[in-house]
């Protein structure tokens, strides 16, 4: 039996990626159809939340990593970006040499030193990619050298989404406290001022989505996706075949905190503020379920499974109608997924597929 | 004695492991030459899985060494024993469920292990053909494209040994290969292993007897976690100790 090759892609690979590219540009048709700038902010509050979502399902789906602390990497790079953003507020709202408001209401004198390289911005893109990945990196060594997998992963990486999430509380003076960072100014780049409520800001978040969903299927594709889906499958397996395992399960867990931390990044611009919130586990606990729920093994299933539950979550609880039901009929859902489709929304093209190939022959 | 043996490949040298204080390997040892096709038989708790985990480094021995081509194995980690040309296959066949027999041959096949080279692996349409040929060698090749969950107990056994022969290791290592097999599939696992032998040097362990007279060369047995005998299937089973621990009255020819 001979493969069918497109391009020189197996034919699989090539459909996978004229699907990829038909919702990138989906998502960039968008704005032609809505007018209404508060829509736009919404939407682009979606896809934000759809690429955290994305970057489970790589560690998750692909390479068998739970990250119950996804939210970590995601709160770690919106925090990054909201320093930044508030050290640019107009001098109005702020003390005096621009320290920022909530200091001066904690008698905080001088600007932290760890506050101070966030006056460069090019500092603070990078900051925001590479401490969630540096803090992953050294999790993730002491978790796969260690060899904890499976539920103990889960535990540990929750952990360290609490313990962050307290000190970040617990140091109101430096970090905002319960309040998070607020009031903060717009985000510029190549010259262009990105209002949260503008269709520049959307453009740029679905730009971000359509680069990290192109590198990340990229990853996926490469013989270092397929060994991380080995090590998903017979994790001892691939050890005796003499790969570094934990090396392999620590990219993983990488990349998908940069792509978490870029998001986090993107969270800050679209919201207009950084909150400890995001780095809840309530977050952290939606973003399994909206993984699981566009299903894990999908990198694009899992990003539209976030925007279709965090989308009806939005529809459902501003409607009369449902009231205050609306958690339980997201919960509803959420079962009945699990359920009868063990691969999520994503499970469902494979099904059709595969009925189509019975249809043919 | 004292002279250096030109065929030194595998030596092992009183090897023993202690769990929690049960002797399960003591004072094993074996010398097995380049090519040779070794089978470890014994009763059942021998220690034969056991000295082959030691061998994998699945196992950390508590005292005696492993050495393979002069290199000490013994403390390795399983990656860096694999590298040195060890392969192992498992009693429960252990292969990729999820990915397709291509994938799965993919995975083993392993010149270069790092993460970084293999972020940018080109060339795999080069290798496709190899992969192919070995999937014919152990008569997969109708299944190539299938997910490897829906072969059969069989084929799962020979896709697990097409692995370890896309691994290109020297040294395999087989736990109970035809463990579940019908007789026509035993059958074809043992011309597998008869092509083999030469090419690379393995060892087996079985409780097949008319499988192990089929493909042994020199047998050695086991019992209690140490060699009892060693010798051809004929030797070894008029060895009186070895009827009395293992084959019984009756023998090796017609167990």
């Amino acid at each position: 039996m001979k493969q069918k090759k497109i391009f020189g892609l197996s034919r699989r690979t090539a459909i996978q990626i004229l699907v990829y590219g038909g919702a990138c540009a989906a998502l960039f048709a968008l704005p032609l159809f809505v007018g209404n700038d508060f829509l736009l902010n919404r939407y682009s509050r979606y896809l934000v939340l759809g690429m955290v979502a994305m970057a489970l399902s790589l560690s998750w789906g692909h390479a068998g990593i739970l990250n119950l602390g996804q939210g970590l990497s995601f709160g770690l790079g919106s925090y990054c970006m909201a320093m930044a953003l508030k050290l640019r507020t107009v001098p109005v709202h702020t003390g005096s040499d621009g320290l920022p408001d909530f200091m001066v209401w904690n008698n905080v004198e001088h600007l932290p030193w760890f506050w101070q390289p966030f006056h460069s911005m090019t500092f603070t893109l990078l900051a925001g990619i590479f401490i969630p990945v540096l803090l992953a990196a050294f999790i993730g060594w002491f978790m796969f050298k260690g060899r904890v997998t499976g539920v103990f992963v889960a535990i540990i990486t929750l952990a360290t989404l609490v313990v962050a999430n307290l000190l970040i509380i617990d140091q109101q003076p430096f970090t905002g406290g319960f309040n998070g960072i607020t009031d903060l100014a717009q985000f510029k780049m190549f010259g262009i001022e990105f209002d949260a409520y503008s269709k520049s800001t959307y453009y740029l978040v679905a730009a971000c989505l359509t680069i990290c969903l192109f590198s990340c299927l990229a990853l996926t594709k490469s013989k270092a996706g397929l060994i991380l889906q080995a090590i998903r499958d017979e994790e001892d397996r691939v050890r005796f075949f003499g790969y570094d395992v934990a090396a392999y399960k620590s990219l993983a867990f990488c990349v998908s905190a940069a792509v978490a931390g870029i998001a986090g990044m993107l969270y800050t611009i679209v919201m207009e503020f950084a909150s400890p919130t995001f780095l809840g586990v309530p977050l952290s606990l939606s973003i399994v379920i909206w993984c699981a729920v566009g299903g894990r093994k999908s990198l694009l299933g899992a990003t539209i499974g976030a925007i279709v539950v965090v989308g009806m979550q939005g529809a459902l609880s501003e409607s009369a109608l449902f009231l205050n039901t609306w958690t339980l009929i997201m919960g509803a859902v959420f079962v009945l997924v699990v359920l009868f489709l063990p691969n999520g929304l994503a499970g469902l093209v494979e099904i059709f597929q595969r009925r189509i190939a019975k249809k043919d022959g | 004695m004292g002279e250096i043996v030109m065929s030194e490949h595998l030596i092992i040298e009183k090897l023993s492991v202690d769990f929690n204080g049960f002797k399960a390997v003591t004072e094993l040892s074996l010398n097995i030459a380049k090519g040779e096709l070794r089978c470890l038989i014994g009763p059942n708790g021998a220690g034969k899985t056991t000295a082959l985990d030691l061998i994998c480094g699945k196992t950390k021995p508590t005292s005696g060494s492993i050495r393979y081509c002069g290199k000490e194995l013994a403390n390795l980690e399983e990656y860096v024993i694999a590298r040195a040309g060890v392969g192992r296959k498992f009693q429960v066949p252990s292969v990729f469920r999820e990915l397709t027999v291509r994938e799965n041959l993919e995975v083993a096949l392993c010149r270069n292990v790092g993460v970084i080279a293999n972020l940018f692996h080109k060339g795999r349409e080069a290798e496709a053909e190899g992969l192919e040929k070995l999937a014919e060698f152990v008569g997969l090749q109708e299944e190539i494209e299938k997910s490897a969950s829906y072969l059969s107990h069989g084929q799962t056994q020979w896709l697990e040994i097409a692995l370890l022969l896309a691994q290109d290791s020297e040294l395999i290592l087989l736990d109970e290969p035809t463990a579940g097999m019908t007789a026509q599939e035993t059958q074809k696992t043992a011309d597998i292993c008869n092509r083999l032998k030469g090419k690379h040097t393995i060892i087996v362990v079985e409780h097949d007897m008319g499988f192990v007279r089929e493909i042994g060369d020199v047998i050695s047995v086991m019992h209690q976690g140490s060699l009892l005998a060693e010798g051809t299937a004929t030797e070894v089973s008029n060895n009186p100790k070895v009827r009395e621990v293992y084959l019984g009255s009756i023998g090796i020819d017609n167990a």
